[in-house]
């Protein structure tokens, strides 16, 4: 990106549309993405930076962190891997099942999955104790990872879905026909080809771990991490320095991971998307593949029910762990934060549709051979290698006076939550954008098709999937949000996850549980409904035949 | 035409939602910050706005320091008028920092409230009190601790029996107003050095510190420890209000926090925020409190909270506020040096 060739910038202003497109929106990640983490950075003054590696606790919260990264981020790959392997071959059984539950912890508000966990493997848990009888400690690194695997494995799974599905299974029969055995057909073609999908999943994930902190918080006990460290500071001590410098700290290990993704990933061109799609079925999964990536979705579905089943029947316990009889008492309680849902849903369906169309609109132009599209590239990626809370103080600091200011509007929290999640949408674009020929792209600019045109009619039909997962991801994991919506909520526009957190806090569990299986109920029907909408997009994929 | 179609839709779900939400400021609104659960929150402005006929738009979040850190963020156009609930050291720092404006009620005066429960300044008024308790979770201890005969812990010193090992909880000194002010009691209580010695004592026999208040009541309630530290109203509300098996108790040389409300500078409604501190301080609102939340009132005029001992009848530890404020961050720094979590 340092070396700007001259040709380069000619090209630019032979396409104006494309090189203003990429202006705004450069001006718009610098206003959205830039500004809020600078005000955080110079909050502290730089001998407080300076005193970092004095401090015995920090140095511990960051070696224990990038532990939980590599432990959670290699195993919610994989799973997330298997999930994605299992659920995109027609004839592995219950894929559509398999598929729908391992959505589910998508759902759920962070620290839904520790504490539905601490329920049922705790002390006092449902199957540890009173079926199994044992007497578990399940807080501390090894409870975080079993938490972390399965809240962050969806994640891994819809991208590395969205690549693997991009592939075209005559591939695989043109490897078979010329007599290479499953194995090497899976290593060679699949996983060789889906490699930007799992790399790409691999650095989401592993930024999410590096950030979590609701499930952190709930369940890693005594055990100091950065994000949560981060969080304390500011819950506890009011501490917005020592926040920004534990921050500043957990922004290292993600610019890393950042290069890292850049130098895999680039090593290989992945085209597979010709133009001249086949109408070729997969061809059958051998059976001991096929049922052992069968059996290892069954077991983590299990896993993740539990989640599901500890607060639905927490919903209508009257005591959980006391009195088991069943009540509805919980839910008239609930009730009474109804419009917190609503403000939910409103806010989420914002906060989808600027990351959606931010997230195809910005891995468009960075595909381009535009100078500083590593800028604008990077930018897009940085939002994930920032807490919830930094992101959430960034907002109130960057946009609390004239010219932006959004401070006590619904906008802010949109903003706030669309960018956060720009990552996760630019990351699928990127890998759906690697796939697409460019030798379509240059028989329209040949035709005469300008920058812009081109991606009209080209790029938007074959990123239409990439932009209603960003939205569909982006939509439910601002609905289930805290981290962010703690510091932006105002009077008169509270969440439901604000509401829950605080029903949580202070001890009115069953009326929390009750809250969150509608929001749960109420994100599953706006989910539906976007899928309805935007499925015919989805099909009209070239990947699979136009059928 | 789908795609046109598809766009279309989304432009219009982006604009609908400008304009909403936007909070402007009116002379008959005040916007507050409440560290106080919901109920209280909702239950004393209701009555604040029969009374004065003004509005109350709350936010309340259970973490007086995520409230601070909010007021800080804020600072060059705050949003809120008062800042309510949590102990005064959350109220003080503000006060240092040019945060809040001073004010002295007449109600303060007239109710005979103790000087002590207000800042000489003005910057802030107490209006509730707790105290710290140790609490158990009676279901365990039937289990685990009363077939071998344990006796009950009475005091502070009992909590570091070897009986305890890996069962004591409590909130870390390090992020909660509640934690600190143990630690800062145990110095009073033993001395400084002492007082090190002892917390490491009772460190062997912490499962963990949590890094929010309300968290201890969380897992003791769950079981996952059997004897633990918190406000005792915490815990007389989890057994009373939520029937979580647990008993509290408050020992000798106990240390107790001041609930303080005040005025943020620069809000949009100063007036309003005079009106609601003056309102705190008067009987209702006290009652409410002592009632839901089982916190003790500062004034006389109102009933003990059911379930807890008068205040009076209670032993403190000679407790130094200002000292321990002052002192605070080196305490804590120390807390990390010598407890490490």
């Amino acid at each position: 990106m340092a070396t700007v060739s001259l040709s380069d910038l000619r090209r630019q202003a032979a396409d104006p549309g494309v090189a203003l497109a990429f202006l705004v929106a450069l001006a718009t990640l610098g206003v959205f993405v830039l500004y809020p983490t600078f005000r955080v950075l110079v909050y502290p003054a730089l001998a407080d930076y300076l005193a970092i590696p004095r401090s015995a606790r920090w140095l511990q919260a960051a070696r224990n962190s990038l532990v939980m990264m590599g432990l959670s981020t290699a195993t919610a790959t994989l799973a997330g891997l298997v999930f994605a392997f299992a659920t995109t071959r027609p004839d592995v059984p219950g894929r559509r099942f398999f598929r729908s539950v391992a959505l589910l912890p998508l759902f759920a508000p962070p620290f839904m999955v520790a504490f539905a966990y601490i329920l049922m493997f705790g002390r006092q848990g449902l199957i540890t104790r009173t079926l199994l009888g044992l007497d578990v400690n399940i807080f501390g690194w090894h409870g975080l990872w079993l938490v972390q695997t399965v809240a962050f494995f969806p994640l891994a799974m819809l991208i590395i879905i969205g690549v693997l599905e991009a592939i075209n299974p005559s591939l695989e029969h043109a490897a078979r026909n010329l007599g290479a055995d499953e194995w090497t057909v899976v290593r060679t073609i699949t996983l060789a080809l889906a490699r930007p999908g799992i790399a790409g999943a691999a650095l989401v994930v592993a930024i999410s771990v590096l950030a979590d902190f609701g499930n952190a918080v709930v369940i890693a006990g005594g055990f100091p991490l950065l994000a949560t460290e981060a969080w304390f500071r500011m819950e506890g001590l009011a501490d917005l320095k020592g926040a920004a410098l534990v921050v500043a700290m957990l922004i290292v290990p993600t610019t890393v991971l950042f290069f890292l993704e850049r130098y895999w990933v680039s090593r290989r061109a992945y085209v597979t998307v010709t133009g001249r799609g086949s109408p070729i079925d997969h061809p059958p999964t051998h059976p001991a593949l096929r049922w052992t990536a069968a059996a290892f979705c069954a077991a983590m579905s299990v896993l993740v029910a539990l989640v599901y089943l500890g607060v639905i029947a927490g919903a209508f316990t009257t005591v959980w762990g006391r009195d088991w009889s069943p009540t509805l008492a919980h839910w008239r309680l609930a009730a009474d934060r109804l419009p917190t849902l609503w403000a939910s849903v409103r806010i989420g369906a914002l906060a989808g549709a600027i990351t959606g169309a931010v997230a195809v609109a910005v891995a468009f132009l960075t595909s381009r051979p535009l100078p500083l599209r590593g800028v604008l590239d990077f930018l897009a990626v940085l939002p994930g290698a920032l807490p919830g809370v930094f992101v959430g103080v960034g907002f109130v600091l960057a946009f609390n006076r004239p010219p932006l200011e959004l401070v006590g509007t619904v906008w802010i929290i949109a903003l706030a939550l669309a960018f956060w999640h720009l990552p996760m949408g630019y990351q699928a674009a990127v890998a759906t954008l690697k796939q697409i020929e460019r030798s379509i792209e240059e028989a329209a600019t040949n035709l005469g098709a300008s920058g812009l045109r081109v991606l009209w009619d080209i790029y938007l039909p074959l990123l239409r999937r990439a932009f209603a997962g960003a939205f569909v991801v982006s939509f439910i994991r601002a609905v289930t949000n805290v981290s962010i919506v703690v510091f932006l909520v105002a009077p008169g526009n509270v969440v439901a996850t604000f509401a829950i957190l605080n029903m949580i806090g202070n001890g009115i569990w069953g009326a929390a549980a009750a809250l969150t299986t509608m929001l749960l109920a109420l994100t599953l029907v706006a989910v539906w409904v976007a899928q309805v909408a935007l499925g015919r997009a989805v099909r009209g994929l070239p990947t699979r035949g136009g059928a | 035409m789908r795609r046109v179609l598809i766009l279309g839709v989304l432009a219009t779900l982006v604009l609908s939602g400008a304009g909403a939400g936007v909070t402007f400021a009116q002379p008959n609104r005040i916007v507050v910050y409440s560290a106080l659960p919901d109920l209280e929150t909702t239950l004393v402005n209701r009555e604040f706005t029969r009374r004065t006929g003004i509005q109350v738009e709350a936010l309340s979040v259970a973490a007086a320091g995520t409230l601070a850190a909010r007021i800080r963020a804020e600072k060059d156009r705050p949003r809120a008028d008062i800042f309510v609930g949590g102990s005064a050291d959350f109220h003080a720092p503000l006060a240092t920092e040019g945060l809040l404006l001073a004010y002295r009620s007449p109600v303060a005066a007239e109710a005979r409230v103790s000087p002590a429960y207000r800042d000489p300044n003005g910057f802030w008024h107490g209006w509730y009190l707790g105290a710290l308790g140790i609490i158990i979770n009676t279901d365990r201890w039937d289990r685990d601790m009363a077939p071998r005969r344990v006796a009950k812990p009475a005091t502070w010193d009992d909590l570091i029996r070897p009986e305890f090992r890996g069962q004591f909880i409590m909130p870390s000194p390090m992020t909660t107003g509640g934690g600190f002010i143990f630690v800062a009691a145990q110095i009073f209580r033993l001395g400084e050095d002492r007082a090190w010695a002892w917390l490491r004592q009772l460190n062997a026999n912490a499962s963990q510190y949590t890094p929010t208040a309300p968290g201890t009541i969380t897992l003791l309630a769950r079981g996952e420890g059997i004897v633990g530290m918190q406000w005792a109203h915490e815990g007389i509300g989890a057994r009373l209000a939520n029937m979580q098996p647990l008993e509290t108790l408050v020992p000798p040389d106990t240390a107790f926090e001041i609930g303080a409300v005040s005025i943020i500078k620069g809000g949009p409604n100063p007036d309003g925020a005079r009106a609601y501190v003056d309102f705190l301080l008067t009987r209702v609102p006290q009652v409410i409190n002592a009632s839901y939340g089982f916190r003790y009132p500062v004034r006389g005029d109102v009933p003990v909270p059911t379930g807890a001992t008068p205040f009076d009848q209670l032993r403190f530890v000679r407790y130094d506020r200002d000292w321990a404020i002052q002192n605070m961050s080196r305490i804590r720094e120390r807390w990390q040096r010598e407890i490490g979590r």
